[in-house]
């Protein structure tokens, strides 16, 4: 696996941060945006051009987007070891998730609209599916290729989409994951439904009063239980559900009917109990709306949950990369048996009671769930076991 | 063991695809774009069809005549490059003309892709699957193999397939700038024989009710390939290997939907295509009833129910001769912009 997020552009570098319950959200610093001081943000503190000259990306119009998720799937390939062969195989796919993708030039696109004659670089990496199209070129992969857009939940269904690849016998291996970068796009939309905090996020806080918005990528190799053998791994996806809320295009239903189907539908897939779920990596935006129902989700079927925590306390909410970038630190859950704390939050919701881990430590875990929600209510759960 | 079972379908297009239309008659392009006939929309609110954007409002349109089925469908898959353009580059303008202060966040909640899919299953309450693919010129093509692998997963289940794509300020003048358009006017029954680059901006949005069950089925989707490479010859050599698979000795290709769309650039995937099977293959092209939009296989995919439905084709389709016999294989290929490239097997059902 490979990730790069406000807290660190390695895994390795990641899970340090979560350990040691740092914070990458501040004021913006390389983005230029009018709400720079006035709304924190989970950035990535690498100016685009020093991404473009490390990872040696000579192509024009290729975005900050597109080279996030290229740092992250490269150090996903490396971890994984994967050959140049096994890369270009037809037996290789790659699913990409991204909700802005090359939005992400917001004053670029606007002129290029406006333009009646050229246009930049940048004309063709507007599309959601320029990073899966680039990525793909990159590396020759001869697999099935998508991109998928379900909003807040995009790469969690990249992950899942992957997966069935496999089980249904049309691919091998797959190459899952998402990026999203900071937006103008995104800033000012988020901003304008008066659901960004004008402080620091407070996942399940009583007193929270938003989200920040972060950037990021992450991608993760699956291969087939038969492909693995002895080579290093994480563990096991068990279990995926799928859900549609069916309430509001932007807001979640008072009782959480989506979010408690979409956790009871990946637990049922996995055979589990409630019960077997030693920790939650929740969706937990920080917004009243989120944090309020997946509580209520959580407490339905769980009667009493397990420990859980959001990481969008130290990230932002990285839009369509967190399903993959959660995923990556659920894994990291298991594999050093250990949660993380939920940044920022001190007093739990008075009417659910529930209060998040707020420490990290080390708890012996066998499953670790993983919540992603979005906008058009695409809810999204994920099972992770130790293999 | 074919993938899926088509039992309607539904389609909006340029042409009087919906319901008992009658598509001999052309419909021509006006201002050089090829844009959707849109119904009535009975059903659905004023207020609510006032909210919505274009892309979910045909989207939506597309999907009524199929209403009364939908509530009992396992969930809905849609594939899609463009829905929600419109509105995104509606909240840009606000954004830069307003530098960025106060905004109204409609535009932006509508801009994204899925909102077609999140509001289908709004108005049918439906919980159950449901999933937006975006990519490009084979969204709907994931779409399907998605919607394959859920009936395969899931035996007895029943979902909404989809693709729509309509003609924004966004995507048309992008695609102005790269010149995927003819500059010239003309007559569409003129768009293949023009020889030179560029096609014709078009939108659309087909629905189509798909299960496992072959009884009373319209069509069956029996397999599905898709390639990226901008090489012909291996494009050519993906399709001999896709036939080789799945078709039994003896069996040959009937009829050809061929993606063709005038540009004289992307003619020679096409020829590689009809350069593989038999000269007695008819051939069908449907882009100068559509336009090029990176969804039109969708279109295809309806046309090809159409055809197995054995109505008459009207002779603007027909590039050669159409079968006096039933019709048994349909061989659908499209690409997007000589990069994507999808191939379809669609079977009659016995």
């Amino acid at each position: 696996m490979g990730v790069i997020s406000a807290i660190g552009d390695t895994v390795a570098k990641n899970r340090v941060s979560l350990t040691d319950s740092s914070c990458g959200i501040g004021r913006l610093q390389l983005f230029n945006s009018n709400y720079a001081g006035q709304r924190p943000c989970g950035e990535i503190k690498t100016p685009t051009e020093i991404l473009r000259s490390r990872l040696n990306v000579v192509t024009p119009g290729i975005t900050r987007t597109t080279l996030l998720g290229l740092h992250a799937m490269e150090e996903a390939i490396q971890d994984a070891q994967l050959t140049t062969a096994e890369l270009a195989s037809s037996h290789t796919a790659l699913i990409t998730g991204s909700t802005v993708g090359g939005m992400c030039l917001t004053d670029e696109f606007y002129q290029d609209v406006n333009d009646k004659e050229g246009g930049s670089e940048y004309i063709d990496s507007y599309d959601c599916a320029s990073m899966a199209l680039y990525l793909q070129q990159q590396f020759g992969i001869a697999g099935i290729i998508n991109t998928i857009n379900t909003a807040c939940s995009s790469s969690a269904n990249a992950i899942l989409y992957g997966a069935r690849l496999i089980k249904n016998g049309l691919a091998k291996r797959a190459i899952v994951g998402g990026a999203d970068s900071l937006a103008k796009f995104t800033i000012n939309g988020f901003n304008a439904l008066h659901i960004l905090s004008p402080e620091i996020c407070r996942p399940f806080d009583e007193h929270r009063r938003g989200l920040n918005l972060g950037e990021g990528a992450a991608f993760l190799v699956l291969e087939k239980e038969e492909e693995v053998k002895d080579k290093k791994h994480y563990g096991v996806l068990s279990g995926y559900g799928n859900t549609n809320d069916a309430y509001h295009p932007s807001s979640l239903s008072e009782q959480g009917t989506g979010p408690y189907l979409s956790m009871k539908g990946a637990l049922e897939m996995a055979g589990l109990a409630p019960a077997d779920i030693g920790f939650i990596n929740a969706h937990g935006t920080g917004t009243e709306n989120n944090d309020l129902v997946e509580s209520r989700a959580m407490k339905q079927l769980f009667e009493v949950p397990p420990p859980f925590a959001s990481t969008k306390g130290n990230t932002g909410h990285t839009l369509g990369a967190a399903g993959a970038i959660e995923a990556v630190y659920s894994l990291l859950n298991l594999r050093h048996q250990e949660i993380y704390a939920g940044l920022h939050c001190s007093r739990p919701i008075t009417e659910t009671g529930l209060l998040p881990v707020t420490a990290f430590k080390k708890l012996p875990l066998q499953h670790v769930m993983s919540n992603s929600f979005g906008f058009g209510g695409n809810c999204t759960s994920l099972i992770f076991s130790n293999s | 063991m074919p993938m899926l079972y088509i039992h309607q379908t539904s389609c909006i297009s340029p042409q009087a695809t919906l319901g008992e239309g009658d598509i001999s008659i052309l419909h021509q392009a006006v201002n050089q774009q090829l844009r959707v006939i849109e119904p009535a929309y009975k059903g659905i609110p004023p207020g609510v069809l006032r909210k919505m954007s274009k892309s979910v409002r045909m989207g939506m349109g597309a999907a009524l005549p199929l209403m009364d089925q939908l509530n009992n469908i396992n969930g809905i898959i849609i594939g899609t490059a463009n829905a929600g353009m419109e509105d995104c580059f509606l909240f840009l303008k606000q954004l830069v003309e307003y530098e960025e202060g106060q905004l109204t966040p409609g535009n932006f909640v509508q801009s994204t892709p899925n909102a077609l899919a999140a509001q289908l299953a709004m108005l049918t309450g439906n919980n159950g699957y449901n999933i937006t693919h975006v990519h490009l010129g084979l969204a709907f093509e994931n779409a399907l193999i998605d919607a394959a692998m859920r009936l395969k997963e899931y035996p007895g289940h029943r979902y909404l397939l989809g693709a729509l794509d309509d003609i924004s300020s966004y995507n048309y003048v992008l695609n102005v700038l790269a010149g995927w358009y003819k500059q010239e006017n003309f007559l569409m029954e003129q768009l293949y024989t023009l020889q030179t680059p560029g096609s014709i901006a078009g939108e659309g949005a087909a629905m189509f009710l798909v299960n496992g069950e072959k009884e009373n089925a319209l069509a069956q989707v029996k397999a599905i390939h898709t390639v990226h490479s901008t090489r012909e010859g291996e494009v050519q050599q993906q399709l001999q290997h896709f036939l080789e698979q799945h078709l039994q000795p003896g069996e040959n290709i009937d009829v050809l939907i061929s993606g063709e769309n005038g540009d004289c650039r992307l003619q020679k995937y096409y020829d590689g295509c009809t350069a593989l099977l038999p000269a007695a293959t008819s051939v069908v092209r449907f882009k100068h009833m559509c336009g090029e939009y990176p969804t039109a296989s969708a279109m295809a995919l309806w046309l090809a129910c159409y055809i197995l439905q054995q109505k008459l084709l009207p002779h603007h389709v027909i590039s050669n001769h159409f079968p006096s016999e039933k019709c048994r294989h349909i061989l659908l290929y499209n690409n997007h912009k000589g990069m994507q490239h999808g191939f379809l097997l669609v079977g009659a059902v016995d």
